[in-house]
């Protein structure tokens, strides 16, 4: 029974007070057993690449990436990015993207979690309707809001003329002024609903009784949303935006394919930019160093994501 | 008395028009979302040349399914590629989600029962995994996939979409655990089951559900995947349906209602699995991220 004093089924079992790590690791050597396969494959793809792209970043790799001519420049590439305008340009860009998106999925989210909230007919259609972007490949999604957005024959312009907002077709993609913010719009179409069905679930921990009695208080609707409810979605809310920044900041799919960063880079944001510099440029040393500002950015914002998470994990421990 | 009842009547009066616009936002927002679903369908069904109006024909004056049988006939170069994409894509994700979930499931138990030395650590860096976008392994990945001479083969996509699967299942799997009662286990060990039956017996079938989402979780992230894809497959055989879609269509004028065609069959398959097993996939999501 002494081996199997990491399971929490044996809490009861008295355990002995001071044991050294190696005692701990050695009695817990069962444990690992179940965790090993999966650490061994997270080693190698992904423990492996973060050492090679720091690896990388202090190297100028030449373009056919033959890795034995590889020299080292030390500092020279973040130099390279930090001195350069393109930086701080696609940086405002990749800020402007990441919180007007993830504002606009959280807002629309949550007032569709609300609507939602109370039972009426067809409301588990309606849910799942709402869905399907969040479901369906980036790439579709891209493809068909191109095709919307299209500056000759696009649905969006001909329905605005129609309805005698404008007199012309509109260029909202192939435009150096619009293209970043009609990206925004395909980005919320489809993560809106992220947002939706983890602010619905959070809405159902809040207590009944507790909105009830507000209201016999004579509390308003307002009044009750902002006094009961919303203290009750604190906690989802705050995971639910950090993984929506996250994924936001991350984003690649929907302007490489709508725009590819362009036009004139007005729409390039940080893994857009960084994918041309290695793939399209060839400069993997600039864009390992990229990677790996990038990296230390996400750690910062990992350390709250993982706080956010992980909140309740000891608390449920102990039970 | 009357103040009272006024002061319910316009509170009710409040309340109806706080409903009324959660009707219209949601109406308006159902719009927002179909649009452009209906919009795809609706120009799948036109010929190259109907689609090429302005402004365009709202529903095609001769809506042809020709688009859809093109990419599944067989008999046109078209069509063997699509086919051949379509049956790539089923074949990758397939066994990425096998791989993800027998991996996963005994670390998702290990992390959710055991306390061991470094757990904390091994949790926490799982769970950031998830917040690197696949840049950042791209380099150095594709060097690997070089080496390894995997480039142009499925194996490197498996292996990479494990990058992201892996920390996704594990993280979904911990929080079904959780949930799951030690009490149960502990039952089953003072009735004689070893730690090993204790967890095949007992726990395995109760977390069904959770295996569920998780494999369609899994399923979903590769079959929509397309960076990795996108720069690990060159030769059109072994072309998963993102990346295969793409180099249909934009090599001359870009075929608009092929294009979507095709995005509409690609889409199918998550969409109907989505909505089959919704039950799943919604509770999953929010077990984490929601204390009861």
């Amino acid at each position: 029974m002494s081996t199997v004093q990491g399971q929490a089924i044996f809490r009861d079992v008295p355990e002995p007070k001071r044991v050294g790590l190696r005692q701990k690791v050695w009695n817990s050597r069962f444990d690992y057993l179940y965790v090993a396969p999966a650490i061994i494959v997270m080693l190698i793809v992904i423990g492996y690449p973060i050492y090679y792209t720091i690896e990388l970043s202090f190297f100028n790799t030449p373009a056919s990436l033959a890795l034995s001519a590889k020299q080292f420049n030390g500092l020279d590439n973040y130099v390279t990015i930090l001195t350069s305008p393109i930086f701080w340009k696609v940086t405002w860009q990749t800020v402007v993207w990441t919180v007007v998106s993830t504002f606009f999925a959280f807002m629309i989210g949550l007032g569709a979690a609300l609507a939602l909230h109370r039972e009426f007919a067809g409301r588990g259609v309606l849910r799942a309707i709402l869905l399907i972007p969040w479901v369906v490949s980036a790439v579709a999604a891209s493809y068909v809001w191109k095709w919307l957005y299209h500056s000759d024959f696009g649905a969006i312009s001909a329905m605005l003329t129609q309805v005698g907002l404008v007199d012309k077709p509109i260029n909202f993609i192939d435009n150096t002024s619009t293209s970043l913010y009609a990206l925004i719009v395909v980005n919320v179409w489809k993560e809106f609903s992220f947002a939706m069905i983890m602010l619905m679930a959070g809405l159902q921990t809040v207590p009944d009784t507790l909105l009830r009695a507000a209201q016999v208080d004579g509390a308003s609707p307002w009044q009750r949303f902002w006094h009961v409810t919303f203290p009750h979605l604190r906690g989802v809310s705050m995971v639910t935006l950090l993984l929506l920044a996250v994924q936001n900041f991350n984003s690649f799919i929907i302007p490489w394919i709508m725009t590819g960063g362009g036009p004139a880079g007005s729409s390039d944001i940080w893994i857009t930019h960084i994918y041309q510099l290695a793939f399209g440029r060839q400069r993997w040393g600039v864009a390992s160093a990229y990677a790996v500002i990038l990296f230390i950015v996400m750690m910062v914002l990992g350390y709250f994501y993982v706080r956010a998470l992980t909140k309740g994990d000891d608390a449920r421990a102990a039970t | 008395m009357t103040a009272i009842t006024e002061a319910a009547v316009t509170q009710r009066k409040g309340a109806g028009g706080w409903r009324w616009s959660g009707r219209i936002f949601l109406l308006l927002l159902l719009g927002f979302t179909v649009m452009p679903m209906i919009w795809m369908f609706i120009t799948s069904l036109k010929t190259g040349f109907a689609a090429m109006q302005y402004p365009p024909q709202w529903w095609p004056s001769e809506p042809t399914l020709e688009n859809y049988w093109r990419l599944i006939d067989p008999s046109g170069s078209v069509g063997r590629d699509f086919v051949q994409y379509f049956l790539n894509s089923v074949w990758v994700s397939t066994l990425t989600t096998i791989l993800a979930v027998v991996v996963a499931v005994p670390a998702a138990y290990a992390f959710s029962r055991f306390r061991f030395p470094g757990r904390t650590f091994l949790f926490f860096a799982v769970l950031l995994r998830n917040m690197f976008p696949a840049v950042v392994f791209l380099v150095p990945l594709f060097i690997l996939m070089k080496a390894l001479g995997l480039v142009n083969t499925h194996g490197s996509l498996i292996l990479t979409y494990l990058t992201f699967g892996l920390p996704l299942a594990i993280w979904l799997l911990k929080g079904f655990y959780d949930n799951i009662p030690v009490q149960l286990e502990q039952a089953a060990r003072i009735d004689g089951a070893t730690r090993f039956q204790a967890f095949f017996l007992i726990v395995m079938p109760l977390s069904t559900p959770g295996i569920i989402a998780t494999s369609i979780y899994s399923f979903i992230g590769a079959w929509n995947e397309y960076i990795y894809a996108y720069t690990f497959l060159t030769r059109h055989d072994q072309m998963t349906l993102p990346v295969g879609i793409q180099r249909f269509f934009s090599e001359n004028a870009t075929d608009w209602p092929g294009l979507m065609a095709a995005t509409f069959m690609m889409s199918i398959p998550v969409v109907v699995l989505f909505l089959v097993l919704q039950r799943y996939f919604v509770r999953a999501l929010t077990e984490g991220a929601v204390k009861h």
